[in-house]
């Protein structure tokens, strides 16, 4: 059953249509990858799925609820968590830190009274969100760089970092954009074995855009193809291997990784 | 007919002078990031130039040229390399505060050379006029002013276009680093830009007092006005492009002439008479506030914005709670018992300062915590001090209920910019803020029924603390209880999500902060502490006046708390205090009062030049240069000490 799906999604900015009638789904534990060139439209898909961009046609729906139009941090609070193509950590703040607010923001609403006065409901709260990032820094092996300042770590650590945020606010999809961007190749082969654990062992369905194939094809049951924000494949990895389409698309350009794709 | 072609006539000769000001504006803001607030003040200090040549016998035209061509060029550069180059890098909340500063200091200066009167500069045109073909008279002065107006931005945008220099200068324009990297001089650049910018301010001012004021010079009204009008024409090209602030300042100045020519029959049509003049006034802070309330997206969220939420790390680990509660209670204690020491006087020169502290408290939260800043406290200050005033004078409620109710009466407004600012970001924002505060002045404070004219609503102190010792207590329990509220805000969850907020909005959505809701909180309670402070002010002379509440008075109290240190509690207390004890503490030295505004000035230029952590910062960095000192005698006494890497 799909947890999250685009149904026929458009967006156009424009005269440029970035994304045109695209379908993609993740079911409930599942674990997907979306592929392509730079600029097909991954992160525009990304964005609408998690909230950040209105599509100009079509509908998002969780778990048969259409979801379309409903601000990023409300379906956040749906279980939809995801991280960014280019860092998005809170810099100032210590890796902690980084941890608990999430935390927090799964946890409990906004109540500025009980926050002000620090009342009793509050700090009890307040111990169970600190236990829940401590078992984040244990489960991440991040406990080293606790009470670093999250700007100061190595990418490496902030990719982490960031995966591990985004898994303390409790979702139950993670659409992860270019996790690996900036890892090098053991340290991508770790973060592959970890993602893994996390769908397996925490049944968080994951859809991963992703530019190292390697990565790909060992950690993704399903792979959807995008290009020019077309669809044009869908299937398991070997099936996308040896679809004649996506080789002449995309294949060919396996090597142009290093150029910076659009947002 | 001819009156509207005489109309439009003056409009457009009007309008080049805003639309080469703002040239001038916009040149520097994007060669050196800085935007000028100091604008004005620089076209003040160059006409007063101007008229002192004059005066002295120097014939007009060679005086003006002298002026534009020698003096504001050489003041321009001596400003680049002397000031903003050397907060290049700093977060732009920093680099406005340091020409609100230049405001100050070049306001102080005129105000020292020549004494504050207005003065008659004369006229560089005859005054004589022209009758076009179908009968249109126009004066030659306007057309005087339109041609070189012209001329000056044409020779600019050809300059720009077909020298060698100019294809520097846009490429500095478009991107500072990269040019750099180009092997362009960029300080090459950037000082000709300030001195191609104080030259237009220079022509500006002699063209302006020449073609709006009739030759009128007055120190006061005419920065004010320039960069009122310069900023509107700015903003119609979102700071961004040359081209859009040139026509924006052509529209402004032929609607400005329009509304003025028309007032009559325009009141004719739809009445309302006072309201179409203030209007009229406001023409610039509409524009402004509507054409960034219309900003395209890309603009209004990338842009400018995110470099100038204040990007300051605060390089100092918090102090041991213990210090920090200790260091409180002595300050606290000794303010406690300062009205049983001292004369009354100085309990109501403290409580003045204590209030300060308190408007400082509420931008300490807004800025310091959650990186929003608001150049327009003015405006919360006001709304609810005339609300509270009303309240206890014309319902005759009791001043202890007018308070807060009257402070609850600006956080509807607070909240209205809160919201506004999820969807503007910035500079953007900081500029909608001011014109905010312009608007408030201009369209509510000015009418009477609302600011009770030149006197005032009168607003009594509450029934047991009307004495001067009674009201110093009641200003010390807000504060008190304002500093709490801010340590607790800091320190908690919502502490946490506002440094979040601070650092990256797009990751708090993502884990689902609602942005929006905190937003409108935290400015709602941002007004809400500035109400209490406009409230208190009043209470002092017992009236809330229009005269407290003047706008130019918000970018002050910016750059108060952030000298103070925008980012602690203890920055705000300290610089509120200081501030208000500052008047009657150079009473006692009666040459200080001279150049008072020159040492403010100068001191917030130069110190954050220095130092963004402000004066709390330092406090703080020589407390815990003390306490380490303390520390290693103590250790070495013990034992030899082991050699730990430095540490902070």
């Amino acid at each position: 059953m799909s947890r999250l799906r685009a149904e026929e999604v458009t967006v156009q900015f424009g005269g440029l249509r970035a994304v045109g009638d695209a379908t993609i789904e993740v079911s409930d534990g599942g674990f997907v990858g979306l592929i392509g060139p730079n600029g097909a439209g991954k992160t525009t898909l990304f964005n609408v799925m998690s909230g950040f961009l209105d599509p100009t046609g079509g509908r998002v729906v969780l778990d048969d609820k259409d979801i379309t139009g409903m601000p990023a941090s409300a379906r956040a609070k749906l279980g939809i968590g995801r991280t960014f193509q280019k860092l998005e950590l809170f810099g100032r703040m210590s890796v902690f830190e980084n941890l608990m607010v999430a935390a927090e923001a799964g946890e409990s609403k906004l109540d500025l009274a009980s926050d002000l006065l620090s009342l009793p409901k509050r700090r009890r709260e307040e111990r169970r969100c600190a236990a829940i990032a401590a078992e984040m820094l244990a489960m991440l092996d991040l406990g080293w760089a606790r009470d670093r300042r999250a700007s100061d770590v190595p990418l490496g650590t902030a990719r982490i970092l960031e995966l591990g945020r985004a898994l303390c606010a409790r979702p139950s999809v993670l659409l992860l954009d270019e996790p690996s961007s900036g890892l090098d190749a053991e340290e991508t082969a770790d973060f592959g074995k970890m993602l893994q654990r996390i769908n397996r062992d925490l049944g968080i369905g994951i859809m991963i855009v992703e530019h190292d194939m390697d990565l790909v094809m060992e950690v993704c049951r399903r792979i959807s193809v995008l290009d020019f924000g077309v669809m044009i494949a869908e299937g398991t990895p070997a099936e996308i291997v040896a679809d004649p389409q996506v080789r002449a698309a995309y294949l060919g350009e396996v090597d142009d990784e290093a150029a910076p794709a659009t947002p | 007919m001819d009156v509207l072609v005489g109309t439009l006539i003056l409009g457009i000769s009007v309008g080049s002078v805003y639309a080469l000001a703002a040239t001038g504006l916009v040149l520097t803001y994007k060669t050196s990031g800085v935007l000028n607030l100091g604008y004005g003040s620089l076209a003040l200090l160059t006409t007063f130039i101007h008229w002192q040549l004059t005066a002295w016998g120097l014939p007009v035209g060679i005086a003006a040229a002298l002026v534009i061509l020698v003096i504001a060029p050489l003041i321009g550069v001596f400003l680049d390399s002397q000031l903003f180059r050397r907060i290049e890098g700093q977060p732009q909340v920093i680099s406005v505060i340091a020409t609100v500063g230049l405001f100050v200091l070049i306001q102080g200066i005129v105000r020292l050379a020549w004494g504050g009167r207005t003065e008659l500069v004369p006229s560089l045109f005859p005054s004589a006029s022209w009758t076009l073909p179908g009968g249109v008279s126009v004066g030659v002065d306007q057309i005087g002013v339109l041609v070189v107006a012209a001329g000056a931005a044409g020779s600019l945008g050809a300059m720009l276009r077909y020298s060698r220099t100019g294809v520097s200068f846009r490429a500095v324009v478009n991107n500072r680093p990269v040019a750099g990297l180009m092997a362009i001089n960029t300080t090459f650049v950037s000082g000709l830009a300030w001195a191609l910018s104080t030259s237009f301010a220079a022509l500006t001012g002699i063209l302006l007092t020449q073609g709006i004021f009739g030759g009128l010079l007055d120190p006061i009204f005419l920065p004010t006005f320039v960069i009122a009008f310069v900023l509107g024409a700015a903003v119609f090209g979102y700071l961004q492009s040359l081209p859009l602030a040139y026509l924006g300042g052509l529209a402004l100045g032929i609607a400005q002439s329009l509304l003025i020519q028309y007032q009559p029959q325009i009141v004719d049509v739809i009445g309302l008479e006072t309201w179409v003049a203030r209007i009229r006034d406001g023409l610039p802070f509409i524009t402004i506030t509507v054409a960034l309330l219309i900003a395209p997206r890309a603009l209004r969220i990338r842009g400018l914005g995110s470099s100038f939420v204040v990007r300051t790390r605060e390089a100092l680990a918090p102090a041991p709670a213990r210090v920090r509660t200790t260091v409180a209670a002595v300050v606290f204690g000794v303010l406690a018992i300062v009205p049983l020491l001292g004369s009354v006087s100085w309990s109501l020169t403290l409580a003045t300062g204590m209030i300060f502290s308190v408007v400082f408290l509420s931008l300490v939260i807004l800025t310091g915590y959650s990186g929003q800043i608001s150049l327009g406290h003015t405006a919360f200050m006001g709304i609810a001090a005339f609300s509270a005033g009303h309240l206890a004078t014309d319902l005759g409620w009791s001043s202890w209920l007018a308070m807060p109710v009257g402070a609850l009466a600006a956080v509807p407004a607070g909240a209205l910019i809160g919201f506004i600012a999820v969807r503007l970001h910035g500079l953007y924002l900081a500029l909608l803020t001011l014109a905010f505060a312009f608007m408030a002045q201009q369209l509510f404070f000015e009418e009477r029924g609302i600011s009770g004219g030149e006197g005032g609503v009168p607003l009594p102190r509450p029934d047991g603390a009307g004495s001067e010792t009674g009201f110093y207590y009641l200003v010390l329990a807000i504060l008190i209880a304002s500093s709490l509220l801010a340590v607790s805000l800091r320190t908690g969850r919502t502490g946490r999500v506002l440094a979040a907020m601070r650092d990256s909005e797009a990751a708090c959505r993502s884990v689902g902060i609602a942005v929006t809701r905190y937003k409108v909180i935290i400015f709602g309670l941002s007004a809400f502490i500035a109400g209490l402070g406009g409230v208190l002010q009043s209470m002092i002379l017992e009236s809330a006046n229009k005269l407290n509440f003047q706008p130019f008075f918000g970018l002050i109290y910016v750059t108060l708390a952030v000298l103070g240190g925008i980012f602690h509690v203890g920055g705000a207390i300290a610089s509120g205090i200081l501030f208000g004890i500052f008047p009657q503490a150079i009473d006692a030295f009666p040459f200080l009062g001279d150049i008072q505004f020159i040492l403010f000035g100068l001191g917030s230029t130069l110190a954050l030049a220095q130092n963004p952590e402000g004066l709390f910062g330092e406090l703080r960095r020589a407390g815990n240069a003390a306490l380490s000192l303390i520390l290693r005698i103590r250790q070495r006494r013990s034992q030899p000490a082991p050699v730990t890497g430095g540490g902070r």
